[in-house]
């Protein structure tokens, strides 16, 4: 027994050791989340040491009754019994305090007493120990007593809330706190004032938990001038220095912060109004701005029906209509439909188990009937329902307003004309209306606008009537053209007219051909096509070179090697019947040359009549892309007996132009031909125009034509 | 006796001790090993997906993203002191030390340039306008303009990376991936993410796919892109000779053998597969009338411009993202290349603003005259601003701007965002931010509490940490909130 007492009391005096450590450190302790768990026993165990301690203070009441040593032996015993229960007491307290949500005001007094009566229990036991005056160890266990009093009132009040014991018998005011006040006023009062200032304890006479008597004032006079926040007493105190003798709240108690001075200055400046509501406050107002920063009022608006099972919200979800929740946990529903062809009669009428529950309905585009509308006007709990392009006429319109809790209504795409809409809006409470695309004019929809303030009335927003310009027409076949292929251009504006030339002349609505079914062409040609149409201006020209395959060589040779970089597929590129992009420069379609001059030798087995040589060349003057300065065509029967038969100087351009395929033809005398040498030498200096005059220009060559 | 024995245990030695402690340590090891959320905190950061957590203001975005970083100074981030101190050298104070980019590393001289086009107060909000964007300006009341974004990639790859999947490192899921993660689609015959790009006039820069990618998340969330030719999703059409029956037929069979396959190996993404042919069978007949534009009426095409007709095109993807989301997908983003002015901002600024302007006004009115605009938030912007030097030659004609990081301009419409503010601004050079800035994480965590979710909550485990879109960082920004 002595040896367990006597590690009982070291253990005690270890873990006190512990705890005062955990407590000094407390901001940098870290609980693992099993010492959350024995913190919460703390609620259990803290009726150990209470248990105790009394029966301490008590038996030392009677301790005449008793012989001394057993009751000594006893009283001991107890003494270790509380201590030990008061040491794990407050070391679960500490971990409770630490792991909970708890104010760390609030909860300062409750943690001092707490630990010092663990502290003095084992101080008592200490005394007890080495047989000290009795008189030591009644005033200590008395001391002990009072502080697990203050201790455990703190700590009830902690659980439990002020006022606890005296609640039934208090006064109940219906909680309705929608008024300001209660919301967030109140509040702030009950925590810094209210100590204070209540019906037992008025300091100054002033009491603030009852409207009447904060009204009335203390003995210094009306707290308040309603409308005057600065001229007001209440707030004058406040603003005091802090260790004046009327500053409020007194100098060592909790002080007001900033927030909820302004708080209480603008409920004053509001008039100081216990019964004001929230909704009689605009959203601009300052109160309720201050307010909603520093409490948060809760938004989210609590509906009255019960929610739906999810199996059963599970079974109304099909591929065409969507039911699910407005948010987690929430009651109200959101259905939404899609693809009109599976919208039929039974669609509506399918969502009946959850008529009370659909908050938000979007029936965008789908047909609906008369019975429709009908079944739609029984969903008594719509708040926002979108029917763009349903077709619903006048007449199905007034069967919507059995819809009381509607806000939110989109009638955008309807035949729906003024005067229904009128009595609709007359009928409702909405806060927002789409008349888009309606037969509501422009004018009707501003009267509408002056008739119902409250209401945000959307109708046409896009009202500029300038004409516009057209996009240009769509080239179908965008490669280069098949013998007897034809040349295809579309334009998608329906209604709108294609004109053309070939000749490099400019269309416009009135030059050049127009467009009614795909033209023939024979050899390369630049086209250049616009778009028109009554109402619009004609769109910018296409310029684009159409290219026509011509008799195409057995073999190609390159018998001057293109620049590293830009080798495309070699001699094949030159055959290959791909037009090249005048932007993307490192695609297979080119070949680039710099340095050298171009020079290709193509076969034609068996030989072949060829009058006409097309070259075709990319212009990119950006990127120092010109055409060739000069191009020659060699010919012969072989390789070897080549004879030079025309030689073609390429006209140069004077300033920038647009980047292009272009090309350059050469005509040949009438001959066959089994051996065509082509040579086009690039630009040897760039023009004075060019940002790189004086450089080697680029010369990118993609396809070669015989015809 | 038990005295004795008491004594006997009480003598413990160094030896014993160590012994027993290694043996009861090791047994709580193993407790971990056979129980891995033996000491673990609950998992109460995992919410159920498919919800939104809390009430959404927002159900659908479209994210008009401006690939090569519009400049700010040239379109909505007025700074008149740049054109007064044009040519005069950038301060050092005013630079603090921002690193420079390779491009104008090697430049001696950083001549400040302010906008060669004029810039103006619009509505009733007074928001400030360049000349190049005249719609927009007629919508200013509608759009909440943030001046202070920010940002700490220079270069085009890791802050588009940044920007789509909310770290520089890739592989990470896009913005819409987590919507699609996170709540689904909307309308199940439609994916949840649709990816439209479109090629401007001036200096274009790439967009990779990494940008719509999925991630480590399950591949059914990653972004569908349509393409830019007349048939925007190939291969939907049936073959001549088969009916939607026969394609129902086949796609049962093989789910069947897919799942066959399932059971033996067991991998998610078979599954994926056949979720995926179960799209694209219901898309067969959602997308078909989506793409076709010829029933557009003429007060729609004059809306947007004749260019919304021609597939390719910056107002044609606009309009499609209006009718994609009018349809209920949840994520649509849009990529117009082509912004990255390093020089001839007075040649490529006109015609890059020329090729947005009028549709994004337009994609704005429509879906307000439709009533969606409450519910869909539309976003505009790029991956980083532009340097208020110039970088190159600076004249009368001409100048050009590099990239600049920490401060650049983007705006949002719709969807719970206050209309007709500016949230946010820049010190008069145009250089730094002085007030409100939002980083690149705050504006992902903003846009998903929008959506209705808590960014710290929607996250994913992945390599033994758990994954979110804003990583360890982001605040909602409640400013631009109405």
């Amino acid at each position: 027994m002595k040896r367990t007492t006597s590690v009982l009391v070291n253990g005690i005096f270890f873990l006190h050791v512990l705890l005062l450590f955990l407590v000094v450190f407390e901001d940098r302790v870290q609980l693992p989340i099993g010492l959350h768990v024995v913190g919460r026993m703390h609620v259990l165990l803290l009726h150990l040491p209470i248990g105790f301690i009394c029966f301490a203070v008590l038996a030392l009441f009677i301790q005449h009754q008793f012989k001394s040593k057993p009751f000594q032996r006893l009283f001991h015993f107890t003494l270790l019994l509380a201590s030990l229960s008061a040491m794990v007491t407050a070391m679960a307290g500490f971990f409770l305090a630490h792991s909970g949500d708890y104010d760390a005001e609030q909860i300062q007094l409750h943690q001092r007493s707490g630990l010092a009566v663990s502290l003095l229990a084992y101080g008592l036991l200490l005394i007890n120990t080495y047989q000290v005056q009795q008189n030591l160890i009644r005033l200590g266990s008395g001391v002990t007593f009072i502080l697990l009093l203050v201790a455990g009132h703190s700590g009830a009040t902690l659980t439990h809330g002020e006022n606890f014991i005296w609640e039934p018998v208090r006064k109940q005011e219906p909680l309705t706190a929608a008024t300001v006040y209660q919301a967030a006023i109140e509040p702030v009062l009950e925590k810094k004032c209210f100590s204070c200032h209540n019906e037992s304890k008025a300091k100054g006479k002033l009491v603030m938990t009852s409207p009447e008597r904060f009204r009335q004032g203390g003995e210094q006079g009306k707290a308040w001038i309603a409308g005057n926040p600065d001229s007001s007493r209440m707030i004058q105190y406040i603003h005091l220095p802090t260790d004046h003798d009327h500053h409020m709240p007194p100098e060592g108690k909790p002080q007001l912060t900033e927030a909820e001075v302004l708080l209480l200055e603008a409920w004053i400046r509001s008039g100081a109004n216990f019964q004001l509501r929230w909704t009689e406050l605009p959203e601009t107002d300052s109160l309720r701005r201050l307010a909603e920063a520093t409490f948060t009022i809760k938004k989210t608006t609590t509906y009255s029906f019960d929610e739906v099972p999810a199996e059963v919200i599970a079974k109304l979800n099909t591929p065409y209509c969507s039911v699910f929740p407005l948010y987690q946990g929430s009651p109200a529903l959101q259905a939404d439909f899609f693809l009109p062809e599976s919208f039929d009669r039974n669609s509506l009428a399918a969502l009946r188990p959850i008529r009370e529950q659909l908050v938000v309905m979007n029936l965008n585009k789908m047909p609906l009937s008369g019975e429709d509308v009908t079944l739609l006007s029984q969903f008594e709990n719509l708040e926002s329902l979108n029917l763009n392009m349903t077709g619903i006429t006048d007449v199905a319109l007034p069967s919507l307003a059995a819809l009381s809790k509607l806000k939110s209504l989109a009638l955008s795409g309807n035949p729906v004309s003024h005067d229904a809409v009128v009595q609709l809006l007359a009928s409702l409470n909405l806060t927002k209306i789409y008349l888009w695309n309606t037969a509501v004019t422009q004018s009707e929809a501003t009267t509408l606008c002056q008739q119902f303030p409250d209401t945000e009335i959307v109708h046409v927003l896009f009202t500029d009537q300038t004409t516009q310009v057209l996009s240009k027409p769509i080239l179908v076949n965008e490669g280069v053209l098949k013998p007897g292929e034809e040349i295809q251009l579309k334009h998608p504006m329906p209604g709108a007219v294609i004109r053309y030339s070939l000749d490099g002349s400019e269309p416009d609505s009135i030059q050049g051909y127009e467009y009614q079914a795909p033209i023939p062409v024979q050899e390369s040609v630049v086209l250049k096509s616009r778009a028109c149409r009554e109402g619009w201006y004609c769109s910018p020209v296409l310029e684009t070179t159409i290219f026509v395959a011509g008799i195409k060589p057995t073999q190609a040779t390159l018998l001057t090697a293109p620049d590293k970089k830009y080798r495309g597929e070699g001699a094949s590129s030159l055959i290959d019947g791909r037009k090249g992009f005048t932007d993307i420069l490192n695609e297979p379609s080119w070949l680039g040359y710099r340095e050298n001059p171009f020079e290709a030798m193509l076969e034609f087995k068996p030989a072949a009549e060829i009058k006409k040589v097309v070259l075709s060349y990319a212009n990119n003057h950006g990127s120092y892309l010109m055409p060739p300065a000069t191009v020659e065509v060699w010919a012969g029967s072989g390789p070897e007996k080549l004879k030079l038969i025309t030689t073609k100087k390429v006209d140069q351009p004077s300033g920038y132009e647009m980047q292009r395929l272009k090309f350059v033809s050469l005509d040949l005398q009438p001959g066959t031909y089994g051996y065509i040498k082509v040579v086009a030498r690039p630009v040897a200096r760039l023009p004075e125009w060019h940002s790189g005059k004086g450089q080697k220009g680029w010369l990118f060559i993609d396809e070669l034509f015989f015809y | 006796m038990s005295k004795e024995f008491l004594e006997q245990r009480l003598h413990i030695t160094r030896r014993h001790f160590l012994g027993k402690l290694g043996l009861g340590l090791g047994s709580v090891a193993l407790g971990s090993l056979l129980i891995p959320d033996l000491f673990t905190a609950p998992e109460s950061l995992q919410q159920p997906i498919g919800l939104p957590h809390f009430a959404p203001k927002a159900k659908r975005i479209i994210y008009l993203f401006q690939n090569g970083a519009p400049s700010q100074l040239e379109s909505f981030d007025y700074k008149p002191l740049l054109n007064k101190m044009a040519g005069e050298e950038l301060p050092a104070s005013v630079r603090m030390g921002q690193r420079l980019t390779g491009m104008t590393s090697g430049q001696a001289k950083f001549p400040l340039v302010g906008s060669y086009f004029k810039f103006n107060q619009y509505g009733k909000s007074g928001a400030w306008v360049s000349e190049l964007f005249p719609n927009i300006a007629k919508i200013a009341d509608d759009i909440c303009f943030v001046k202070s974004m920010h940002t700490e990639a220079i270069n085009h790859d890791p802050a588009l990376t940044f920007m789509q999947t909310g770290a520089q490192q890739g592989n990470r899921p896009s913005m819409g991936a987590w919507m699609s993660y996170g709540l689904g689609s909307e309308n199940k015959n439609l994916p949840a993410f649709c990816v439209l790009l479109s090629r401007g006039r001036g200096n274009g820069q790439g967009v990779y796919s990494k940008l719509w990618t999925n991630g480590f998340l399950d591949s059914v969330h990653q972004g569908v892109q349509f393409s830019s030719s007349e048939e925007r999703v190939l291969y939907l059409k049936d073959p001549e000779g088969r009916d939607r029956a026969d394609r129902r037929r086949m796609l049962d069979q093989l789910t069947a053998l897919n799942e066959l396959n399932y059971q033996e190996f067991g991998d998610p993404e078979i599954q994926t597969r056949i979720q995926q042919y179960e799209m694209a069978y219901r898309m067969q007949t959602t997308v078909p009338d989506l793409t076709d534009l010829s029933k557009e009426s003429d007060s729609i095409i004059k809306m947007y411009g004749a260019d919304c007709l021609v597939p390719g095109t910056y107002a044609a993807n606009c309009l499609l993202a209006r009718k994609l989301s009018e349809a209920g997908v949840r994520f649509v983003q849009l990529y117009h290349q082509g912004w990255d002015q390093h020089g001839n901002m007075v040649g490529e600024m006109p015609l890059q603003a020329q090729d947005v302007d009028r549709a994004t006004a337009a994609l704005v009115m429509d879906l307000k005259q439709r009533g969606l605009l409450d519910e869909t938030l539309v976003i505009w912007g790029g991956e980083f601003g532009r340097t208020n030097y110039c970088q190159g030659d600076l004249s009368k004609e001409n100048y050009g701007r590099d990239h600049h990081p920490r401060s650049y301009t983007i705006w949002m419409a719709g969807g719970g965002v206050k209309p007709g503010i500016t949230y946010g601004e820049t010190d008069e050079f145009g250089y730094n931010i002085v007030r409100d800035p939002v980083h690149v994480n705050d504006f992902h965590a903003t846009i998903l509490h929008l959506m209705g979710l808590h960014h710290e909550q929607l996250t994913y485990k992945h390599l033994g940490r758990r994954y979110r879109l804003t990583d360890v960082a982001g605040k909602v920004v409640d400013g631009i909130i109405a």
